[in-house]
This record gives C-alpha cells, sequence and structure tokens, in this order.
C-alpha cells in the first residue's frame, strides 16, 4: 500500500496563498467586468405611432427608419401601396438597410446585401433574413409600427 | 569610475547620483550592424516613431478643442477645422501622420520579415512589435469615430460587429465595446477613452519594452553574418541620419497636410467631415473602411452567406485570426531562420500575403469599375483589372527576386497568383479559386520535395 505524503505547513500555506491571490484578482476583476456591461436599455417599449413629420418622410421618399423599442425599423410602402415593416439593421454586418423603389429591393450598400420585401436575402452576403415587422395603417392616416413577428 | 577632471562638471554631478558614465560608455560604443542589405530598412522603426510623436503632440492640440457628445462631438471639429486658427492643419496633420505612421510600420514589420530579423533572440521583439502594430490600428480604428459623422458611424457599426462573431463572449465583447446594443453616443465615450488614454498608455509600455529588446540585444545583423561584422557607431553616424530621416518625413508632412488637407478623396483615405451621424439615416454607398481595413472589408464580400455550417462572416473571422496568429508566431515556425540559414519559403510566404492585401484591397477600391460598383458587369470588370494590376506587380517581383536575388521558392508566391488569375481572368469564385491554388501548391510543393530528397535518408534535401 503506497504511503500517503502528509502535507507540510509551507504546501498548505501556498495553497492559501494561492487562493487569496484568486480572490483579491476576482475582487478586483470582477467590479471592472460589471461597470463596463452597459445598463439595459430604458425608453418606450411598444407600438409607436410615427410622428407627422415621419410619415412625411414615408410618402415622400417610400420609406422611413425608426426606433422602435430600442431597435431600428425601416418602414415601407410597397408598389402595391401596402405598408411593411422589417429590422433596419442589415444581418451581414450589421448596417442600416435602404430601400429601393424603382427594383423593389431593401439594399444594404455596405456589402451590396439585397433582400426582397419578404425580408428574404436575394444576392450578397447577409446570412439571414431580415425579421419581419407589423406596421398598420389607422382610420385617421397615422402608422402604428410594433416589434411584433409578422 | 569618475574622471578627476569631471568632479566639478554637471555630468560629474550626475554621474555620482545616477552613474550615467556607465550609460555614456554603452553608448559611446553602440554600433549597427552593416551587411549585404540595405541600411535603409533599419530606420523605419525610427520613422514609425516619429510619427507616434506626431500623434501625441497634435492629438494633445485637437483635444483642447474637441468635446464628445452628441450635440458636440461634430459641431467642436466643424468649428476647429472652420474657425480656429490653424485648426483644419493641426485635423489634418494628425489625420496623415496616423496614415504615415501605418505606413511605415507596415514597411518596418515587413523589411524584418524579409530580413529575418525575428530570429532568436529576437522572438520576443517581433512579438511586441505585433502588438504595437495591432495597438496602432485600434488608434486608426477608434478614431474613426470621434468626428462622429455619417462614413465614421457606419464605418464602427460594421467594423465593432464583427466582435459579435467571437464564440462564447461575441455578445457580452459587442455590448461592451459598444456600450450597448447598437452603435450610440455611448460608443463614441467608450471610444474616446480607449483612444485618448487606454492605448496611448499601452502603447508607451509597449514601445519602451520594444526599444528596451533593442537596445539591450542590438539591431539583427544580416541572416548568415559571421561574429562581429561591420558596424557603424550609433552616434554620431547612425542617430544623424535618423534625424535627418525625421526632417524629411517631418517636410513630407508638412506638404501633405498643407495640400491636400481632407486626404486625396480616395474612399479610405478621406476625412472631409460630411454629415453629421444620424443613427436613423439609411447607409449610403460608397462607404469603405480606412484603406488598412480594406482587404477585410473585401473579404467579408467574398464569403457566401453560410458556409461549413456557420455563417458567412464567422467563418471570415476564423480565417482571419488564423492568418494573423500564423504572423505572431513566424519566429518560432521558421527553423531554417532559427539556425542562422537563408528560409525562402518564409520570405515567400511574405510576398504572397503581400499579393493577397494587394488584391482584396484593390477589389475594394473598385478599380475598372464601368458604372455602379455593385452593378453585375462592374463587379466582373474590377475583378478583371484588378487580377491584371496585381498579376503584373506579381510578374515584377517575381522576377527581380529571382534575376537580381536568385530566389527560386516561389510556391506561396505563385499560389497567390494562381488564386488572383483563377479569381479575376476565369471568373471563379474567390473561395473555389482559392482552395483550388492551396492544393496545386500543395501537390507542387510535394513533388518539389519529392524529387530533391536523399535517397539513402529518405528526408528532403532543400527547404
Amino acid at each position: 500500500m503506497q504511503e500517503v505524503k502528509p502535507t507540510t505547513r509551507r504546501e498548505f500555506l501556498n495553497v492559501l496563498l494561492g487562493a487569496s491571490v484568486a480572490g483579491w484578482l476576482a475582487s478586483v476583476v470582477y467590479p471592472i467586468v460589471r461597470y463596463l456591461k452597459p445598463l439595459p436599455q430604458t425608453g418606450p417599449t411598444g407600438p409607436v405611432r410615427l410622428t407627422r413629420e415621419e410619415i412625411s418622410k414615408l410618402e415622400q421618399n417610400h420609406f422611413v427608419i425608426v426606433p422602435v423599442s430600442g431597435q431600428r425599423v425601416i418602414v415601407l410602402e410597397s408598389p402595391a401601396r401596402e405598408l411593411l415593416a422589417f429590422s433596419a439593421v442589415c444581418t451581414h454586418e450589421g448596417c442600416t438597410v435602404t430601400y429601393e423603389p424603382r427594383q423593389s429591393i431593401l439594399w444594404c450598400p455596405c456589402h451590396d446585401g439585397r433582400f426582397d420585401l419578404n425580408g428574404r436575402v436575394l444576392s450578397g452576403p447577409p446570412p439571414r433574413p431580415l425579421p419581419r415587422f407589423i406596421a398598420s395603417r389607422q382610420p385617421d392616416g397615422g402608422v402604428i409600427v410594433s416589434v411584433e413577428r409578422a | 569610475m569618475e574622471h578627476p577632471r569631471q568632479a566639478d562638471t554637471v555630468r560629474g554631478w550626475l554621474d555620482r547620483r545616477y552613474h550615467i558614465n556607465s550609460l555614456i560608455e554603452f553608448l559611446r560604443h553602440k554600433e549597427v550592424p552593416l551587411g549585404s542589405h540595405s541600411m535603409a530598412w533599419y530606420f523605419l522603426g525610427g520613422a514609425t516613431l516619429f510619427f507616434f510623436l506626431i500623434q501625441v503632440l497634435t492629438g494633445a492640440l485637437l483635444l483642447m478643442y474637441y468635446q464628445p457628445g452628441e450635440a458636440t462631438a461634430y459641431e467642436s471639429i466643424r468649428f476647429l477645422t472652420t474657425k480656429v486658427p490653424f485648426g483644419w492643419l493641426m485635423r489634418s496633420m494628425h489625420s496623415w501622420s496616423a496614415h504615415l505612421m501605418i505606413v511605415s510600420l507596415v514597411l518596418h514589420m515587413f523589411s524584418t520579415m524579409m530580413l529575418k530579423a525575428y530570429r532568436p533572440p529576437r522572438e520576443l521583439t517581433w512579438v511586441t512589435g505585433y502588438v504595437l502594430f495591432a495597438l496602432t490600428l485600434g488608434f486608426g480604428f477608434s478614431g474613426y469615430l470621434l468626428p462622429w459623422n455619417k462614413l465614421s458611424y457606419f464605418a464602427t457599426a460594421v467594423g465593432t460587429n464583427l466582435v459579435k462573431s467571437v464564440p462564447l463572449i461575441g455578445g457580452w465583447s459587442l455590448q461592451v465595446l459598444r456600450g450597448g446594443s447598437d452603435v450610440t453616443i455611448n460608443t463614441l465615450y467608450r471610444f474616446f477613452a480607449i483612444h485618448v488614454v487606454i492605448l496611448p498608455l499601452s502603447f508607451v509600455l509597449l514601445v519602451s519594452l520594444h526599444l528596451l529588446f533593442v537596445q539591450r540585444q542590438g539591431m539583427a545583423a544580416p541572416l548568415g553574418a559571421k561574429a562581429a561584422p561591420r558596424g557603424m557607431k550609433f552616434f554620431p553616424g547612425f542617430a544623424l541620419r535618423d534625424v535627418l530621416l525625421w526632417l524629411a518625413c517631418l517636410m513630407v508632412l508638412l506638404v501633405l497636410s498643407v495640400f491636400l488637407p481632407y486626404g486625396p478623396g480616395i474612399p479610405g483615405l478621406d476625412w472631409e467631415l460630411g454629415q453629421k451621424a444620424d443613427p436613423f439615416a439609411p447607409a449610403y454607398p460608397g462607404i469603405k473602411p480606412e484603406w488598412y481595413f480594406l482587404w477585410e472589408y473585401q473579404l467579408l464580400k467574398e464569403f457566401p452567406p453560410r458556409l461549413f455550417g456557420m455563417e458567412g462572416p464567422q467563418v471570415c473571422l476564423l480565417l482571419i485570426t488564423f492568418l494573423l496568429c500564423l504572423w505572431a508566431i513566424i519566429p518560432w515556425l521558421d527553423r531554417r531562420a532559427y539556425r542562422d540559414q537563408p528560409s525562402p519559403g518564409f520570405s515567400d510566404f511574405g510576398w504572397g500575403a503581400i499579393l493577397f492585401l494587394t488584391f482584396l484591397t484593390l477589389k475594394a477600391w473598385d478599380i475598372g469599375a464601368s458604372g455602379p460598383p455593385e452593378a453585375p458587369g462592374s463587379v466582373r470588370g474590377i475583378a478583371w483589372t484588378c487580377a491584371w494590376w496585381t498579376l503584373a506587380a506579381g510578374a515584377v517581383i517575381v522576377a527581380v527576386r529571382w534575376l537580381v536575388y536568385g530566389d527560386h521558392w516561389f510556391f506561396l508566391s505563385g499560389a497567390a497568383l494562381l488564386h488572383i488569375a483563377l479569381h479575376g481572368l476565369a471568373g471563379i469564385s474567390y473561395l473555389v479559386a482559392g482552395i483550388f491554388a492551396l492544393v496545386a501548391a500543395a501537390i507542387a510543393m510535394a513533388a518539389f520535395y519529392y524529387s530533391r530528397r536523399d535517397p539513402r535518408s529518405g528526408t528532403g534535401g532543400v527547404a
């Protein structure tokens, strides 16, 4: 039977010292890591009613980009005069997409990613479709956008 | 030991307290080794340091007017360049010296690579230089956002988004870097702190270490030189030449800053203030990062949406990380240089890297576009034109290396040229062409070593 070597006082103190150093490091690193992590975004959530200025932009350019629940959302009017809403953040590298009414596509000029009016990738490097949201026109002419998936 | 005549001099006073005579003796005997290669390569590190000092000086002056903030960042830069006397010159010098610093740093790195100055005992000098290069790119990236204009906004959105692809900690790192999930004014605050405090402190510490290594070990002697090659006294011969080069650098910087205060207008080398950043404006055509990031920008475009079950950008980032890691550990990979023997394979790797970067950069510049760069006809024309330019440059490089320097090892630069030709001229997709070129290079190398093997030992005779 193998003899068990007793722990020496020096080995015990080394373990204690190592644990103290690890504890000290953790007490320094943890507050820094927590400090650097941004706070949760605050602001209005839920459906958003476009302002008069935003509606005017929509009518003029056939699209407008608005903040909804902390996200960039592109609201556009299709050639069939249907209101559509998508995430404006390109799924490739996060540029803001634009609407090309003549080609009826959503286009990201940064790396030439193209999406159809269902958000599906037509060409270019984007790996995923654009999330589609809900946009509806109200009887009074206003437009309501929400980031619920359509 | 203090000389009796020095007892009452300032030098004697200092020596009694700080023993400076030993330092002076060290500097008096310090020599720069001379060899078959041009001495010009030894001055590039000094030129880089000079441009860094200009960065610190002009950066400090810009700080006296710059105000980070949503309503102030863009406005303070506009005020600085339009109202403050010589404000435009300070900003121009800061921008130009940043670009020139990267140019001299790239040349310094490639010359170190080609001359195999990284070989033992200078591995850590290479590593510290490599990290300094990364910090310099960090300076460029973080400083780009500070004017808070449209171009910088989208360039930062794309650049920071790459972090998301890092496994496990990508999402968290992106949040920390941006100060939120999106690029906002919080991102500007963070980049400001990184640009003016964190990076300069890290750079100064690391450059001190880099210079300490160079001082302790001296400059690398030419490869294969026997002990004690010819040398030039550092003081005054080399130091005076260094000062002369710094003066020339200052002249070049001033001429560029005065006559091209907003850059030459080439994408990636243009710092017109333009319009203020608007997170709710769409991106616009022609958004490009700085010229030294253009190859990454183009490589991202070349990857398909999905590859090997992963997203294209993730695979692209993996490839870039692999190549950068390979570059960092070259001193340990190059076993022939370790034995003080020529290592043509690694020189060829350097030339292959240059051709790879050149082609991607030219493509990102849309050279050869006829009409909008994104039109299918233009995409083909760009690849065709850039391929011809890079192949021509490659042919000149190969000819000079073969005829002037007697090199016979062209497998990797040949693979890079084959890759470019297959993609640009034959129209094969960039990745398929790359795989084909690598396989061809591997077969050619295997055949070469097999034909040169020593039949008695069964080992290759040439490396």
